[in-house]
């Protein structure tokens, strides 16, 4: 997927002189197009792919519901609007957009951790997305007003919200890679405390976990991979939801395997639905928001309309 | 028992009922005398009756706020009632239009028919096309599970997604211009609307509350379980599908005039069911409650930031949404569904 992303989309590029270009040899054209334009672009959906979908599946095995998904709940949505509202009061240097998206998706990801603490609504996976989908439909209006307000910061939001990675500049990039370096040692040190509470509280507090410490960590790396992402992308709906899907398919119920998986397939997804973004249009393109959405809404369906709702 | 298929309303709904007819005659009185130009209520009631020296007054009244508001009144009466009828049919009060997707469905295809994608029929027709497809899709879908819990819904919420994106995909292909044009479809908004549309949506509602008048006893009896409801002699797969191509109409009609104007169909069955004696269905009431609804959101999306306008979607987006969080989270002490 690296390299399709790399070879195909607008612009007269051929595969050979892609390589050529790689190791040094090559037209400056195809040099200004391999590795101005399409290797950042590859390697910010590279990165949202890998933050994605491992926050939805940490998120998954943390609440227990296969259709717990950071797009889905509202955690994006958090982050966009908390983005959008900074956007609106002029700050845009790229390290601080990171930082806001991560806060608005902390934001988000506590209410949804809160919400699961409400009684019977932890056990109902389906009624946890309505409410989510409910909070994204009103931070969403909340934010076409914003945008309404102001047009200068409209046009700069628009770009941003529908969720796409063309023409992001590698700075945002830079500035995401420290706390995704943080989030990912979370996620290393989580693992296993998560895989032992895989088998119920009393379990894993048996075994000499401490179930609530546990959750803050997760959900401060959820709110830090789902920022980073958001920052870079945009809100990618339906990215935490497949990728999971996938990955479990393949590596069973140990959440430490599905993790491992999640690394390929993250960026694999997000880079193969750029790549049609791309090539659906051409020379045109599709914000890669719209593909995932058409790759993930059938595979919520599928889940929900499977006799039995996979538990975890 | 009943010799007539339809029911007198006992006290409580008629009280309910004229209390909802007013306060909606009395949004309708202020947002026709509130705007850019203000015109006092009396000014109003001559420029209506067309007895009015003012012709400054009698233009802007009949010529620009009239329709708009008239649009806005037959839109909000037609989702609200196709909600509350839905609600009904699937026996689930969050299965409205709007949540599972035939809102989206139906904006999906009238704005193929807006950005011309080779099709040349009118949005009208497109959107019915639209609510009907999502609506198949829904039931469809549920097959054996059922309507009733929160599958369903979420189905649908997964076919609304697909109709967004398509929506999406469609705008981001055209000109810049056909964009713009439907943009106010995609958050819902009383611009775009055409006279014929709003014509359409008037002969629509009048046939669906003719069809329910008569309707109106086999709804009722649809909120029993099956078998009471066969003992009643009702025929309940005839009243289903009625009922259902009903919901259908009145809601792609409304969405041809106003876009996908979310939350009205929850919201405006909710409230003419905590007014209404319990045990009926409250179609009047729901009617009456989402039109006045729907009256008092445009106006406060032209007046709060004027001139800047606010589509009215956003503004029952915005009022609705904490409303159904509060059903969803709040420690349930009986069934939603």
């Amino acid at each position: 997927m690296i390299v399709a992303s790399l070879v195909y989309g607008a612009g007269p590029v051929t595969p050979l002189e892609v390589l050529a270009t790689l190791v040094g040899q090559g037209s400056s054209e195809a040099w200004f197009v391999v590795t101005e334009l399409r290797l950042p672009r590859t390697l910010i959906g590279l990165t949202t792919g890998l933050a994605l979908g491992i926050a939805g599946a940490l998120l998954q095995a943390m609440t227990r519901n296969p259709l717990a998904e950071p797009g889905l709940l509202g955690v994006s949505a958090g982050a966009g609007f908390a983005v959008a509202v900074a956007i609106l009061v002029g700050a845009s240097t790229a390290t601080l957009t990171t930082l806001i998206a991560q806060a608005g998706a902390l934001a988000g990801c506590s209410l949804v951790i809160a919400a699961t603490r409400v009684q019977g609504l932890g056990n109902d996976p389906v009624r946890l997305v309505l409410a989510g989908a409910t909070l994204s439909g009103l931070l969403l209006a909340l934010t076409s007003m914003l945008m309404l307000m102001d047009q200068r910061a409209a046009d700069e939001i628009r770009f941003w919200i529908t969720g796409s990675i063309a023409g992001k500049s590698l700075a945002t990039f830079q500035a995401t890679l420290p706390s995704l370096v943080i989030a990912l040692a979370l996620v290393v040190v989580v693992a296993r405390p998560l895989a032992a509470m895989a088998l119920g509280e009393r379990a894993a507090v048996g075994l000499g976990h401490h179930p609530g410490r546990i959750r803050f960590l997760i959900t401060i790396t959820v709110a830090l991979l789902v920022g980073a992402a958001t920052a870079l992308a945009g809100p990618l709906i339906f990215v935490g939801l497949v990728v999971p899907f996938i990955a479990r398919a393949f590596a069973g119920p140990d959440i430490r395997n599905t993790l491992w998986l999640c690394l390929p397939i993250g960026p694999a997804v997000v880079l193969a639905a750029d790549v049609v973004s791309r090539l659906i249009a051409a020379p045109a393109e599709m914000p890669l928001g719209v593909v995932t959405a058409l790759i993930g809404a059938p595979v919520l369906l599928a889940i929900v309309r499977a006799g039995r709702m996979p538990s975890l | 028992m009943h010799r007539y298929p339809f029911t007198m309303p006992d006290q409580r709904t008629l009280v309910a009922n004229l209390v909802l007819l007013v306060l909606a005659g009395a949004a309708v009185m202020t947002s026709l005398s509130m705007g850019t130009v203000q015109i006092a209520p009396a000014e109003v009631i001559r420029a209506l009756t067309g007895t009015t020296d003012d012709p400054m007054a009698a233009f802007v009244i009949n010529e620009l706020r009239l329709g708009r508001v008239m649009a806005g009144l037959l839109s909000g009466a037609a989702l609200a009632l196709a909600g509350c009828l839905m609600q009904t049919l699937a026996r689930n009060r969050l299965a409205t239009p709007g949540i599972i997707g035939i809102d989206n469905a139906a904006t999906a295809f009238a704005v193929a028919s807006v950005v011309g994608t080779g099709i040349a029929l009118a949005p009208s027709a497109m959107a019915l096309a639209g609510a009907a497809t999502a609506t198949v899709l829904a039931f469809g879908l549920a097959g054996a599970n059922g309507t009733r819990g929160y599958r369903f819904i979420v189905a649908g919420l997964g076919i609304g997604a697909i109709a967004g994106a398509v929506t999406q995909v469609m705008l981001s292909q055209v000109a810049i211009d056909d964009a713009n044009a439907a943009y106010p479809w995609t958050v819902g908004s009383l611009n775009a609307r055409t006279p014929e549309s709003v014509q359409l949506l008037a002969l629509g509602l009048a046939v669906g509350c003719l069809a329910l008048m008569c309707l109106s006893r086999a709804v009722n009896s649809l909120q029993f379980s099956d078998p009471v409801a066969i003992t009643l002699g009702i025929k309940l797969k005839r009243t289903r599908l009625l009922g259902l191509g009903l919901s259908v109409l009145m809601t792609g009609l409304a969405v041809s005039v106003c876009g996908p104007v979310g939350l009205v169909a929850l919201l405006a069955p909710e409230l003419a069911r905590s007014l209404c004696r319990p045990g009926k269905v409250p179609l009047t009431a729901s009617a009456l409650a989402g039109a006045g609804f729907m009256v008092v959101a445009d106006l406060l999306g032209r007046t709060l930031f004027s001139p800047l306008e606010i589509p009215v979607g956003i503004i029952t987006a915005i009022v609705g949404s904490p409303y159904l969080l509060w059903i969803l989270l709040r420690p349930s002490t009986r069934s939603l569904t």
